[in-house]
C-alpha cells in the first residue's frame, strides 16, 4: 500500500498550479477582460489613450513592475501626503484595489457584508503580490474609515511594515487641523528615518510642484469634458485617473496633457464621443478603481456620458491644490496638511455639507442630467449619506440613482437594467426640454 | 479689455504690494519734504508728530475735538467736527480697508520687520482661535479710549492729562517720527502720573510692536483701533471683498495665507461679503485660491481682481513648462 503511492502519482503526473499562480492568471483574465471591454466596446478611442490601454496592459496583464528603482510606500488613503513622499524621494502606489479575485481571498478576513475595496485590498496584500511594484517598503494607513482602519492590524500580521496616521473624523474645528498637522509632522519625520534622506526646502518645494502641475493636468482634463458635446467617454477618464496611483507622476502629467491637446483638437472640430441626445452623468461615491470599472462602463454602454465624478479615485484625489505662504518647510508641510484634510469630502466626516455643495456646483458647472451614487455594500458611510445628497439634488431638481454594488461578475444583468432605465428616463426628461425650448423659440 | 482683466487676474499680488506700499510709505512719511498735505483726516496711522509727514492719522485731530468743552462741542462749533468727519469717510470709502493692506505706514512696517524674519528663515507663530477671538476685541477698548475718553474730558470728568490718551499709547508716535531723525518721543513724561502709564505704556507697546510683528504676521493690527472704526463703516465702501460660497471647497487655502487668521474666509460659504473686521484687505487670499471666481474684489459691482486657476498656477510657479 504504502509503496502503490509514489507510483501512481508518478503515472498521474502533470503539472499542478500552485495557488499563487492560479490567482495571478485569474487577476490577469479579469484585467484583459475590463481592458477590452474599455479598448474595444467602444469604437474611437483617441489616440493618446493608447499609452494608457498599454500601460494597463503591461501592469495588470503582463506583470510588469515599476519604480524598481526607488523606495515604495503603499498608501491605504488618498489622505496620505503624496507631497510628502515625493519630496524624501519615494513613490507613492496606492493599494486600494478592484480585483474580483482578491475581493474573494480577502473575504477570509472581513465579515461577510463588508466593503469589497476593502476585502480585495486586504486579499491583494496577502498574497504579496501587488501589480505595478514588485516590493513595498512600507505602507502608510490614515486612519480614515473604520473598516480600513481596523483591517490594518491584519495587514501589520501579514508582515507589512505600517505606519498608522491619525486622522480626524471632524474637519470644522481648529483643533483638528492643528491635531491633524502634528500627524502630518510626525509622519514626515518618520518617514524621512525609514527612507534615509532629509526632508528639505528644496525637495519639498519640488515636491508641491510635482503634484501641483499633475493636479492641474487633470483640472485641464476635466475642463474639457464641460464641453457638449464631449470629446471623451469617462471611462477612459477614469482610466486616466486610476493609472495616477502607481504611474510615474512626471511621465502621468506629460501624457494627460498630451491627450488633453488631441481632445482639444476634437473639441475644435465639434466631435461628439457619445452620441447627440446622451445624458450627461455625474457619477458619485464608492470609487471605480481597475478593473472594477463596471458601472461607469454600463453608465456607457446604455448610451450616458460620465462627464464629471465626485469620488476619491479621480475628483477628490486632485482636487484642492496647496497654496504656500513662506516657501519653507515649517509652512510648506502645513500647507499640505491642509490640502488633505479641509477640502475633503470623504462622507467619513461628521457633516457632509461641503459633499452637498461640490455635487449641486459640478451638476451646474457641467450641465449634469443625472446622478449616479454607488455605494459599495457595506460602506454605511456611503450608504448612510445617500438619502440626504439625494434630497440635496432634489432640490435642485436633479435625478439621482443610488446603486449598491460588490465586485461580483454576477450582479452585471439586474444592475444593467436600472441603468439602462435610469438613462432612458433621462432621455426622455432631455428630450421633452428640448422640445419645449423648440416650442418656445 | 479681457487681456487686461487676464493680465490682472494673474499679477503678482505680492510684488505688486510691495511697491504700493513702498511708495506709499515714502509718500505719507516723507511727503512734507515735497510740502505735500493731504491733510489731517487719514484713516491710517501716520503719526502727527511726525514733522514731515504728508497726512496725519484721523485720530489725533479727533481726540482734540471731541475733548472740546460739551458747550462748545453741541453748538455750531460741531460742525468742524463733522466735516472732518466726512472728509474721513470720503477718503476711506474709495479704497475700505486696503488703507490698512497697502498705504499704512504702520502694517507696512510690520511686513517689512515679516520680511526680515523670512530673510532668516524664522518660523511665525500663530494665535490659536480661542486666543485670537478674544484678543481681537481689545481693539474696540482701544476705540473706546479714542472716542470716549475726550468726551469725559470735556464734560469735566477727565483732566488734561488725558489729552489725546491714546496717541501717548500709540506705537505710531514713537516708530514714524524715527524715521526722519526725530527720536524725542522715546521719553517718559513725568508731568503727572496719568501721563507716566500713559507714556509708559507707549514704550512698552512700542517694544512689544517690533518684537511681536516679528513672531506674528501683522502683530499691531489685532489691536487698531483705526482697523475697528473702519469696519463700523465698510458697508459704506465702494471696494468689496466678495465670496461665492458655492464655488468654495472650503480647501483653507486663503486661511493659511491669512496674516489676520480669519477664519471665516475659508469656513464662512454663506455670507457674500465675506471683509471681516480683522482684514486688511491685503489680497493674499484671492491670490491663493484656486477655484475659479471663487473669492474677489469689486468696485462697485464690477470684479476689479478675481480668484482664477490661472493665475493661481502662475502665482506658485506651476505653469511654466506649459507655454
Amino acid at each position: 500500500m504504502s509503496q502503490s503511492g509514489p507510483l501512481k502519482t508518478r503515472k498521474r503526473e502533470r503539472k499542478v498550479e500552485d495557488p499563487k499562480s492560479r490567482h495571478k492568471r485569474h487577476e490577469a483574465m479579469e484585467a484583459v477582460k475590463a481592458l477590452d471591454s474599455i479598448r474595444f466596446g467602444f469604437s474611437e478611442n483617441p489616440k493618446e489613450m493608447e499609452y494608457f490601454y498599454d500601460l494597463f496592459e503591461r501592469v495588470y496583464c503582463s506583470g510588469e513592475t515599476l519604480h524598481t528603482d526607488k523606495p515604495t510606500i503603499g498608501t491605504l488613503c488618498i489622505q496620505a501626503p503624496y507631497e510628502i513622499i515625493y519630496a524624501l524621494g519615494g513613490v507613492p502606489v496606492r493599494l486600494c484595489n478592484g480585483f474580483h479575485t482578491d475581493e474573494q481571498s480577502g473575504g477570509d478576513f472581513m465579515p461577510a457584508k463588508s466593503c469589497s475595496l476593502v476585502k480585495a485590498t486586504l486579499g491583494m496584500l496577502n498574497q504579496h503580490n501587488i501589480p505595478t511594484v514588485d516590493r513595498l517598503d512600507f505602507i502608510v494607513h490614515p486612519t480614515t474609515c473604520d473598516q480600513k482602519t481596523k483591517s490594518i492590524s491584519t495587514i501589520e500580521d501579514m508582515g507589512y511594515s505600517v505606519y498608522h496616521m491619525e486622522f480626524p473624523r471632524h474637519k470644522e474645528s481648529e483643533e483638528s487641523r492643528e491635531y491633524w498637522r502634528r500627524s502630518v509632522r510626525s509622519f514626515a519625520k518618520e518617514l524621512s528615518v525609514k527612507i534615509g534622506r532629509k526632508l528639505t526646502r528644496k525637495s519639498m518645494k519640488e515636491a508641491i510642484k510635482k503634484v501641483a502641475r499633475a493636479q492641474l493636468a487633470y483640472h485641464r482634463l476635466s475642463e474639457l469634458m464641460k464641453n457638449d458635446p464631449v470629446p471623451i467617454l469617462g471611462k477612459d477618464i477614469f482610466l486616466v485617473t486610476n493609472a495616477f496611483f502607481f504611474d510615474d507622476i512626471e511621465r502621468w502629467t506629460n501624457r494627460v496633457h498630451a491627450l488633453c491637446d488631441e481632445l482639444q483638437k476634437r473639441v475644435d472640430e465639434g466631435y461628439n464621443a457619445a452620441s447627440k441626445r446622451s445624458p450627461r452623468i455625474l457619477y458619485t461615491g464608492s470609487p471605480p478603481i481597475f478593473p472594477n470599472l463596471k458601472l461607469p462602463l454600463m453608465i456607457e454602454q446604455a448610451d450616458g456620458v460620465v462627464v464629471a465624478d465626485e469620488s476619491c479615485s479621480a475628483n477628490r484625489l486632485f482636487n484642492d491644490m496647496v497654496s504656500v505662504d513662506e516657501w519653507f518647510l515649517y509652512d510648506m508641510v502645513d500647507a499640505v496638511a491642509d490640502r488633505y484634510l479641509k477640502g475633503c469630502t470623504c462622507p467619513i466626516f461628521t457633516r457632509n455639507e461641503d459633499r452637498k455643495r461640490r455635487l449641486a456646483d459640478l451638476a451646474k458647472r457641467y450641465s449634469i442630467d443625472g446622478v449616479v451614487y454607488q455605494s459599495f455594500a457595506g460602506c454605511q458611510v456611503y450608504e448612510m449619506e445617500q438619502r440626504s445628497i439625494q434630497r440635496e439634488l432634489e432640490k435642485i431638481g436633479i435625478p439621482m440613482l443610488y446603486v449598491e454594488t460588490d465586485y461580483s461578475p454576477g450582479q452585471g444583468g439586474q444592475l444593467s437594467t436600472r441603468i439602462e432605465a435610469f438613462i432612458e428616463s433621462l432621455k426622455v426628461r432631455k428630450r421633452r426640454v428640448d422640445h419645449k425650448k423648440r416650442g418656445a423659440v | 479689455m479681457s487681456r487686461l482683466k487676464k493680465f490682472i487676474d494673474r499679477a503678482d499680488i505680492r510684488r505688486f504690494r510691495f511697491w504700493v506700499q513702498l511708495s506709499a510709505f515714502i509718500l505719507f512719511v516723507y511727503g512734507g519734504y515735497l510740502s505735500i498735505d493731504l491733510g489731517r483726516e487719514m484713516p491710517v496711522f501716520i503719526c502727527g508728530y511726525d514733522q514731515e509727514a504728508a497726512g496725519m492719522c484721523y485720530f489725533m485731530p479727533l481726540q482734540h475735538q471731541l475733548a472740546r468743552d460739551w458747550e462748545r462741542l453741541f453748538s455750531a462749533a460741531g460742525l468742524g467736527v463733522l466735516s472732518a468727519f466726512a472728509i474721513f469717510l470720503l477718503w476711506f470709502i474709495i479704497f475700505n480697508k486696503a488703507w490698512c493692506g497697502y498705504i499704512c505706514p504702520l502694517g507696512t512696517m510690520q511686513d517689512w520687520i515679516t520680511l526680515l524674519r523670512k530673510k532668516i528663515g524664522v518660523a511665525y507663530s500663530n494665535y490659536t482661535q480661542s486666543q485670537y477671538s478674544s484678543l481681537k476685541k481689545i481693539k474696540y477698548i482701544f476705540l473706546a479710549i479714542v472716542i470716549i475718553f475726550p468726551l469725559l474730558m470735556g464734560a469735566g470728568l477727565f483732566g488734561g492729562e488725558w489729552r489725546a490718551a491714546f496717541c501717548k499709547m500709540c506705537p505710531g508716535r514713537l516708530i514714524t517720527p524715527m524715521f526722519v531723525g526725530d527720536f524725542s518721543q522715546w521719553s517718559i513724561d513725568f508731568s503727572s502720573n496719568t501721563a507716566i502709564f500713559l507714556t509708559a505704556f507707549g514704550i512698552a507697546f512700542t517694544i512689544l510692536f517690533i518684537v511681536g510683528s516679528f513672531v506674528k504676521k501683522r502683530f499691531f493690527c489685532f489691536y487698531c483701533p483705526m482697523s475697528a472704526m473702519h469696519y463700523i463703516f465698510s458697508p459704506f465702501s465702494i471696494l468689496r471683498l466678495k465670496k461665492e460660497g458655492d464655488k468654495c471647497t472650503k480647501c483653507g487655502d486663503c486661511y493659511r495665507v491669512c496674516d489676520m487668521q480669519i477664519f471665516d474666509i475659508a469656513d464662512d460659504v454663506v455670507s457674500k461679503n465675506i471683509l471681516r473686521d480683522d482684514c486688511i484687505l491685503c489680497l493674499k487670499c484671492i491670490a491663493a485660491c484656486p477655484e475659479e471666481d471663487a473669492l474677489h474684489l469689486d468696485i462697485v459691482n464690477m470684479a476689479l481682481f478675481r480668484s482664477t486657476k490661472d493665475g493661481f498656477a502662475k502665482r506658485m510657479g506651476v505653469d511654466k513648462e506649459r507655454e
